[in-house]
């Protein structure tokens, strides 16, 4: 499966009277985008766009989703395939261009207590990578027979819907750069560098329900059994978020489409190693679950014939669990393991790191500690509805101030502990 | 003084070092089950609470999940 991914850098957004795409200058129809967005849903109340732009000192909270826009050129398949009828291709196939540098951004009243902070300036800036991209923000409201779930669903089909709708200008452009990604069917694959280790990717995905939901196709991944994809499906969208859990170590939609550890391994692919392709699992609430998706995490692994996996986790608490028996298991086959995480440390980085631990995961990079706490200033523009600040994971009553600054660790900074290194935080020995 | 641990991840509590474990039902509901009806869902908890009490009182020589 081969794919060519090309970028066109934005390095201008504003409003305009029509959308367009002018060499690197994206324009936006407020009315006619308001009105997209409202046929998404009839139980929609209330949209409004802004742009927000690094270096402002705007706020945006609470955060649910960041998007990026993307357009399929050419190949089968639709961005974030299998939600909508007609759209059951699989993708990773052909060409697609990406609206690099500007996101779609979803925010309104709050689904779930663990969504998040985007400063757009100050020392909030700094801990997420969001504060470097253009952003259009939709701030989305629905009506009171919605439950949570029902907001949930909605707030996640109008990111997509809308970061695809801007995505089509990028339709007919010419891309600034092309990459081109490319993995053979497993026996070509092993083939084609035979004296090289086989690598693969180990994709958690959150999955414990109540609002810690990721989708595959479109699918619920808490109802799957582990499987098989191509690397390039990520980044046609096949895996996209539906999390409310904590800001700081959640995948965004953004970061599943550039899957930061997916094309790190392309990067030596056929030079240090020969990367073989991805094994998405979950993270479910019941220990059968836990035990039967690491057992087919190890018997997958084995039946790909890999020699090392590097596994990344999504979130924290009892998927620390699952981490610990993935790389147990991938051990005990014989498969070496680096895993990927994130850290709850305690304020002063005092306490234990993960809620599950093993000898045999000597090989870890961490991304930082999610309990550092930070003092946020006061923005001269908000974005959606500070007033949720005292009961976001990482806040507590009191962070937020009358003067509108905020006092809250990390945990609450969309992105700022990343389990895919998506951002730029880590953590060494002491 | 005895203790047992009610706990769904049970290589989470054998990792820290508790005596006796008992597996609970799921992580969200540790002592429920929303697809049973309230009846069973009831007798199902009961049976759960008493064989923890129970493990109180049985000795162990090592770390016994029951």
């Amino acid at each position: 499966m081969k794919l060519e991914v090309g970028n066109i850098h934005v390095e201008e957004l504003a409003f305009g009277n029509e959308s367009t795409l002018s060499g690197h200058r994206v324009e936006i129809d407020k009315g006619t985008l308001i009105n997209f967005i409202r046929e998404i849903d009839h139980r929609i109340t209330e949209v409004k766009l802004d742009i927000a732009l690094p270096g402002e000192k705007t706020r945006i909270m609470p955060v649910k989703d960041v998007v990026e826009p993307r357009v399929k050129v050419s190949g089968k398949g639709h961005i974030f395939p299998g939600r909508n009828a007609g759209e059951n291709d699989i993708v990773g196939e052909g060409r697609t261009h990406v609206l690099k540098g500007m996101t779609v951004m979803t925010t309104g009243k709050v689904v779930g207590f663990q969504e998040g902070i985007i400063d757009m300036s100050g020392t909030g800036a700094e801990y997420t990578p969001f504060s470097k991209t253009l952003n259009l923000v939709i701030t989305c409201e629905v009506d009171d027979t919605c439950n949570q779930y029902d907001h949930e669903q909605i707030l996640r089909t109008v990111g997509l819907e809308t970061a695809r709708e801007v995505g089509k200008l990028a339709k007919d452009a010419e891309a600034d750069e092309v990459n081109t990604y490319e993995t053979l069917p497993i026996l070509e694959q092993a083939a084609q560098y035979p004296d090289l280790p086989k690598v693969g990717y180990v994709y958690m995905l959150q999955s414990q329900g109540l609002l810690h939901d990721t989708y595959l196709y479109g699918v619920d991944v808490k109802a799957i059994v582990p499987t098989l994809l191509y690397p390039t499906e990520v980044m046609d969208g096949a895996i996209f978020s539906g999390n409310c859990v904590s800001a700081c170590d959640k995948n965004p939609s953004l970061v599943h489409q550039n899957s930061p550890i997916i094309h790190e391994l392309y990067k030596h692919h056929g030079t240090k190693y020969n990367f073989m392709g991805v094994i998405v699992t979950n993270e479910n609430v019941t220990l059968a679950d836990k035990e039967r998706s690491s057992n087919w995490v190890a018997k997958l692994a084995v039946q790909q014939g890999w020699d090392a996996a590097i596994v990344s986790e999504e979130g924290f608490g009892n998927p620390d669990a699952d981490l610990v028996m993935n790389c147990n298991k991938l051990e005990g086959a014989g498969i070496k393991t680096v895993l990927v995480t994130d850290e709850y440390a305690g304020n002063q980085g005092e306490s234990q790191s993960l809620a599950d631990s093993t000898p045999k995961g000597d090989a870890v990079v961490s991304n930082g500690n999610a309990n550092m706490i930070v003092e946020l200033p006061a923005m001269e523009r908000l974005i959606g509805h500070d007033t949720y600040v005292d009961m976001i994971a990482g806040g507590t009553e009191g962070s937020l101030r009358a003067d509108g600054s905020i006092s809250i660790e990390i945990q609450a900074i969309t992105g700022a502990t990343n389990e895919l290194g998506f951002h730029n935080l880590t953590a060494r020995q002491g | 003084m005895p203790v047992v641990h009610i706990v769904t991840v049970v290589p989470i509590s054998v990792t820290v070092g508790a005596n006796r474990i008992v597996p609970a039902v799921a992580i969200p509901h540790p002592l429920g089950n929303p697809k049973m009806s309230q009846e069973e869902e009831k007798l199902m908890r009961r049976e759960m609470v008493v064989k923890s009490l129970e493990t109180l009182t049985t000795d162990i020589s090592e770390q016994t999940v029951f």
